[in-house]
């Protein structure tokens, strides 16, 4: 072989693998960041589907945080209160001399789907008065063929007296046929009646509340009907909460288990090793009915002795049914495995009981497993879906991350509402991305641990 | 300290005395709208009677979850009832008659429609919570703009096509309608024309009059009048009319809460649906939902109590006001909140009106227990048809046959 044939064929071997890599990765993170774009805009089915949106305009982001200060001096979050003014600049195309009549309004508005749409917050119509719209520069401009002239105008929005923290102040701006929308200091959330009128959801928005819209609604309408609580923000405690619960009696029953089954010595040993690598091939589907019916009388009425009536929509129930599982064992167990028999024998020769073997010396050389363990749990509970589902019914406040987004699906989907519902999807993958981030060396051994040996 | 035992007494004495039903339905909305309802005025009228109301709405498939509580024997007393799989289950038994709890005139004070809907074999199983029909809900802007007169109750399909065209041609890039492959829509022309889904012998012949409504529906693409909602990147006719690709929607009073949010600014005006112009009339759907009564309840009369509660004229016009639905109720027809002036007040007032003469042929939406599996050769009809795949004699002759498959089962 010459060595430009050499040459040749490695570049050739490059070429594919950096193309096959660059296509999974397209592949993979493609429709993850679409999924993240789209969960910005406002209308996240938009067709066809465009990069260069209102929400990621530098421009905006800086008149989100302006108005927002203005407001109500909170540049995040936005919201108006007494006492405050904002200011507002459009600009529209005319062919006339005099400038064109324009209908500013601030609509009282409410959600049409969800919580939103019960709950009575106040409207920003009976508190704010509207001044304007009022020229402030006229300019000759031409746009394509046409001639005509650039307007400018200004609206004051202006909160007087007393009055209750109004989260949104929307507001709409009604334009006649021919004249062209030319820009304005914040780009309204769409137009509507054929671009006649531009419509914004809120003109005090803030640098968060305008371009993470959909997330900030997510916390804010789903609320609880008893106590008016954010139900997104209670969702998200409950599946923290759950999981950490899991991680930790994972942890314990697993070690001791693995550890039981990797160097006691008694009877039945094997078998029981077998039945629970039998246990992990059975799929939950087969064993719902039968663990439900198990919770409902509180596992034979033994809940009943602490005057608990059923086990379901509990997390006791829930807990006790998922203390540990078949596969956290038997990583804890192998591990144990690859682990030489002398140190223990140490330990033993040194007068150390199991139980302090297991705790002083074994553990403590098990972190990689431990925590792969963990990671691996966390995640699992995380995205768990299915068991939950079938133990949690009511009331709402006690459901888990998942659990709640389908219930903004049955509740914004139907509407055709998928911002909110895209936004909490994203939203709930956050703590797992982290956690990968953190803890990728963990993950890839998790694999890898079971498939040890000496 | 005894004072302090004696009042722990009393408490739980009351606790014990109270009787609680438990209601459940589906989740989305409904969550909101029969929270409120309890909270505000249900409850304080049935805490006198020592009665607690514990709602459980479900998530995710309603009806599956019901039929497997009401086999489980966990199923709460009373429960909502979609009318279009409820022949399905009354046909079980596991719903109590409510003939025994309700006089003749309590009943009569329901929609006669919405009874017959939840009669099954002479026995009344479900009282109507609420219920929808089709309506014509039209874009002024978009008629204005084309110089077009708007769609009004005396259009016979003819006259209604005809607008539909003119607006097609003047605004380029406007559909005058967009039109789904869906019994669901279009069953409401096919019963205009006379058309019975079932005959006598509770069979079902997709006859001339089927076959002339189905001949209009299909073709209004065809002749410029129409789009199909897909081709637009919709998947029904209040998408279109939301994001104004069609100047006009076939819709119930749920297009409302969409358009709010996707369109505030939308001006939209309902009216009812087109005659046909041979029968004079219209025809439409009802959909609508019921309280029932577990068979197997424990506690029936506090049930039924809390039933009628939930139904009663005071909870109803609180629903009412509130635009969230429609009520089953007669005397609300004359309701001031029909006569509000606005869009929304209009719509429900339409809704409403067409379960009633003006609707014309009027049918619920279920198809005896067949469910889904009866519309799907039609659908399928409407689809090859709409696409071109097939000719109107082809389709219509293999759902035919299709449904003749179905029945003989």
């Amino acid at each position: 072989m010459s060595p430009r044939e050499a040459a040749r064929r490695r570049w050739a071997r490059v070429a594919w693998i950096y193309g096959l890599l660059l296509t999974f990765g397209v592949f993979f993170v493609g429709p993850f960041l679409m999924g993240f774009l789209a969960s910005l805009k406002p209308d996240p089915l938009e067709w066809p589907f465009t990069l260069r949106f209102a929400q990621v305009s530098p421009k905006n982001w800086a008149a989100a945080w302006r108005l927002g200060r203005a407001g109500s001096g909170d540049p995040w979050l936005g919201g108006m209160r007494p006492g405050r003014e904002v200011v507002l600049e459009v600009a529209y195309f005319w062919p006339e001399d005099t400038p064109p009549p324009l209908e500013a309004a601030v609509p009282r508005r409410r959600p049409g789907a969800g919580m939103g749409a019960v709950f009575e917050t106040p409207y920003a119509a009976d508190h704010v008065r509207l001044l304007g719209p009022e020229l402030v520069e006229k300019a000759p401009a031409r746009l394509g063929e046409k001639e005509g002239y650039a307007y400018r105008f200004r609206l004051r929005v202006v909160y007087p007296g007393e009055g209750p923290f109004l989260e949104r102040v929307p507001l709409d701006l009604e334009a006649p046929r021919g004249a062209l929308y030319l820009g304005a200091t914040l780009d309204p959330t769409r137009f509507e009646r054929r671009g006649r009128v531009a419509s914004w959801d809120n003109v005090v928005p803030g640098f968060v509340g305008y371009v993470f819209h959909n997330y900030v609604r997510a916390f804010r309408e789903a609320r609880s009907l008893e106590t008016g609580e954010s139900l997104f923000l209670r969702w998200t405690l409950n599946s923290f909460f759950l999981a950490a619960v899991k991680v930790i009696t994972t942890l314990v029953f697993a070690s001791m288990a693995g550890y039981a089954l990797a160097r006691l010595r008694f009877p039945g040993r094997q078998a029981l090793f077998l039945f629970m690598l039998f246990s992990m091939m059975v799929p939950g589907q087969v064993t719902f009915i039968s663990n439900y019916l198990v919770l409902k009388d509180g596992i034979f009425g033994l809940s009943k002795l602490f005057g608990v009536e059923t086990l379901l929509n509990t997390y006791t129930g829930l807990i006790l049914s998922g203390l540990v599982g078949a596969g956290a064992v038997f990583i804890m167990r192998q591990f144990f495995e690859s682990i030489p028999r002398e140190v223990e024998e140490a330990a033993l020769i040194d007068g150390a009981t199991p139980w302090q073997t297991l705790f002083r010396i074994v553990l403590p050389m098990s972190t990689p497993a431990l925590g792969a363990v963990a990671i691996l749990t966390f995640q699992g509970t995380w995205n768990e879906f299915f068991w939950p589902f079938v133990v949690l019914t009511s009331p709402r406040e006690i459901y888990t991350l998942p659990l709640g987004l389908l219930s903004f699906r049955n509740a914004y989907g139907q509407v055709g509402d998928w911002g909110l519902i895209l936004a909490g999807g994203f939203f709930s993958m956050v703590p797992v991305l982290v956690l990968f981030a953190v803890f990728q060396r963990y993950f890839v051994e998790g694999v890898s641990v079971g498939a040890l040996k000496e | 300290m005894k004072k302090a035992f004696l009042a722990l007494l009393v408490l739980l004495g009351l606790a014990s005395a109270q009787t609680q039903v438990r209601i459940s339905g589906w989740g989305g909305t409904d969550i909101a709208i029969v929270s409120g309802l309890l909270k505000e005025v249900v409850q304080p009228k049935l805490d006198k009677e020592g009665i607690r109301v514990v709602y459980e709405p479900i998530e995710g498939d309603y009806t599956q979850w019901l039929f497997n509580a009401l086999s489980a024997g966990t199923a709460p007393d009373l429960f909502y009832v979609d009318v279009f799989w409820s022949e399905s289950l009354f046909a079980t038994g596991r719903v109590a008659p409510l003939d025994p709890y309700f006089s003749k005139g309590e009943i009569a004070e329901f929609l006669p429609n919405l009874i017959q809907a939840f009669t099954y074999k002479g026995k009344l199983y479900g009282i109507p919570k609420d219920f929808n029909t089709l309506a014509l809900q039209y874009n002024t802007d978009l008629f204005d703009e084309a110089k077009v007169a708007y769609p009004n109750q005396q259009d016979t399909w003819e006259t209604f096509e005809a607008k539909l065209r003119q607006i097609q041609a003047k605004l380029k890039d406007v559909a005058g309608l967009c039109v789904v492959p869906d019994f669901a829509r279009f069953g409401a022309f096919a019963f205009a024309t006379g058309w019975k889904p079932f005959d006598e012998k509770g069979r079902t012949v997709l006859d001339q009059n089927f076959r002339r409504a189905f001949e209009w529906y299909t073709g209004l693409v065809k002749r410029g009048a129409a789009r199909v909602a897909q081709d637009l990147g919709e998947g029904w006719t209040g998408g279109c009319l939301g994001s104004e690709k069609a100047a006009t929607a076939l819709e119930g009073a749920w297009i409302a809460g969409f358009l709010r949010d996707k369109a505030p600014n939308l001006p939209y005006r309902t009216t009812f649906l087109p005659l046909d112009p041979v029968t004079k009339k219209r025809g439409n759907f009802i959909f609508t939902v019921s309280w029932s009564l577990n068979a197997a309840s424990k506690n029936k009369e506090a049930a039924v109590k809390v039933l009628k509660a939930l139904t009663s004229p005071e909870a109803q016009q609180w629903v009412l006001e509130r635009g969230l639905a429609i009520p089953s109720r007669k005397a609300l027809a004359n309701n001031p909140y029909f006569q509000r002036p606005g869009k929304e007040p209009e719509l429900n007032r339409v809704v409403f009106q067409g379960s009633l003469g003006q609707g014309g042929y009027v049918y619920p939406f279920k198809f005896l227990s067949y469910g889904g599996d009866w519309m799907r050769p039609i659908n399928e009809a409407l689809q090859a048809v709409m696409t071109g795949q097939k000719g109107v004699d082809q389709a219509l002759k293999e759902a035919q046959a299709a449904l003749d498959r179905l029945m003989r089962k």
